[in-house]
């Protein structure tokens, strides 16, 4: 599906946005299932759908539709992040019950992405969004893919050299150049944030 | 051991893909090398920060996941609320108040068309005589065919003796508000118009010179004039 027609957006055209739905909702709860997935797997597809109604609200100080869906991840991510906020400040609050407590065993005390110095939590949603449009435009084919392979489906330099027909000693190439874009956005290791 | 070297094994044992010999391998570069850990801890700092950004970039890029059909009413409810229609909403409204508007005026239009018709006084009746005291006389048809020309709705009645047409001048037509009796006195050379309505009766007499059809005409002038027909 190509992106929605963004002026159609903003005029408020209902049609427009029934079809906008469906291309930025795996946006928003891809987004959204990142933070909350471990503790707060039911608050996913709320969180997702209220990030929805955020874009919309914003969705007229855009200027291309290339826009929505790394504002979409911006605003679903941060939104996902202050539901895991809420629900460990309800631990230390009175209103805990032990549903709460028997969640936050099971994730641990205090999750990575509601760390302080998280270098992707700590960003408004705009400024997140800006850096994942930068990144997107930094990142040349397969570089992506291939730090997504490495890190997030934990595959050897070997299987990603099979899966991107590459030369094994290739891999570290691409990895190597993909974590210096992402440094140039983000600072190094995210410190910039 | 170049850079590129380096990277690959800090990143393998980073990334927990190494294997026994290439951890023993890196933990005795850092030793020998100090200056070697400064890179390594900016390299695990890269692998930390890109295991929070990619999942991101990933959800910025998938295209699984199906829109649940419950939330469409919710959102574009959202829509309506925040953004609107205004270009449809504001052309409903505005058809609906110049349809009015054009009602109005139409409406007006046809009243000040009708107006007139409906305050002028009713067509009156006209009624028209001849008084011919001389009998059948050469031009008599061709006087009959003036005032039955002029008239062409109204019945020319012909009288031979005063009397008769004194009776029928008083005798107005009933229901009519308005009522005109003209009469040819051909003997007298004179045409009489007595009109009769709301106000007083109104008479005037035409005096006929050479051209019966035009002092018709006058008289007709004259009916009209005085009952705006």
């Amino acid at each position: 599906m190509n992106p929605p027609n963004l002026q159609a957006l903003q005029g408020g055209d209902a049609a427009e946005w029934d079809l906008a739905f469906r291309w930025l909702w795996p946006a928003a709860f891809g987004a959204a299932q990142v933070v909350l997935q471990p503790c707060l797997p039911a608050e996913v597809e709320d969180v997702a759908i209220e990030s929805l109604e955020e874009l919309v609200e914003g969705v007229r100080s855009l200027s291309s539709a290339e826009e929505l869906r790394p504002l979409l991840a911006g605003i679903a991510h941060n939104r996902a992040v202050s539901r895991l906020r809420q629900f460990y400040a309800a631990k230390r609050g009175a209103g805990k019950t032990e549903s709460y407590e028997a969640k936050q065993e099971a994730c641990g005390d205090l999750p990575e992405a509601i760390a302080p110095d998280d270098p992707v939590g700590a960003l408004e949603h705009k400024e997140l969004a800006e850096r994942l449009g930068q990144l997107l435009a930094e990142l040349k084919p397969p570089q992506g893919q291939m730090l997504a392979d490495f890190f997030l489906r934990r595959l050897t330099y070997e299987d990603i050299a099979k899966k991107h027909a590459v030369a094994p000693g290739t891999v570290g190439v691409y990895l190597k150049r993909g974590l210096a874009a992402m440094r140039r956005v983000w600072g190094p290791g995210g410190k910039d944030v | 051991m170049n850079d590129q070297e380096f990277f690959d094994l800090a990143l393998k044992v980073i990334g927990a893909r190494a294997s026994d010999a290439e951890r023993e391998q890196l933990e005795m570069l850092l030793a020998s090398r100090p200056d070697m850990k400064t890179q390594f801890e900016e390299i695990r700092d890269d692998a930390r920060l890109a295991k929070k950004v990619l999942p991101l970039m990933e959800a910025v890029g998938s295209s699984s996941g199906e829109f649940p059909a419950y939330a469409r009413e919710r959102l574009l409810a959202k829509v309506h609320q925040t953004l609107g229609q205004p270009q449809p909403a504001r052309t409903k409204r505005g058809w609906n108040w110049r349809w009015a508007l054009g009602f109005a005026v139409g409406a007006a239009a046809v009243v000040l068309l009708l107006l007139p018709m409906l305050t002028r006084p009713a067509e009156p009746v006209i009624q028209v005589a001849m008084l011919d005291t001389a009998g059948a006389v050469r031009g008599e048809g061709s006087d009959l065919d003036a005032l039955k020309a002029q008239w062409k709705h109204s019945e020319v009645r012909t009288f031979d003796k005063a009397g008769p047409l004194d009776t029928w001048t008083t005798n107005w037509p009933s229901g009519a508000k308005v009522a005109a009796k003209v009469i040819y006195d051909r003997a007298a050379g004179e045409v009489r118009v007595i009109l009769y309505g709301p106000g007083k009766p109104v008479a005037k007499t035409f005096s006929v010179g050479q051209d019966l059809a035009a002092t018709l005409r006058q008289a007709t002038g004259f009916i009209q004039e005085q009952t705006g027909k």
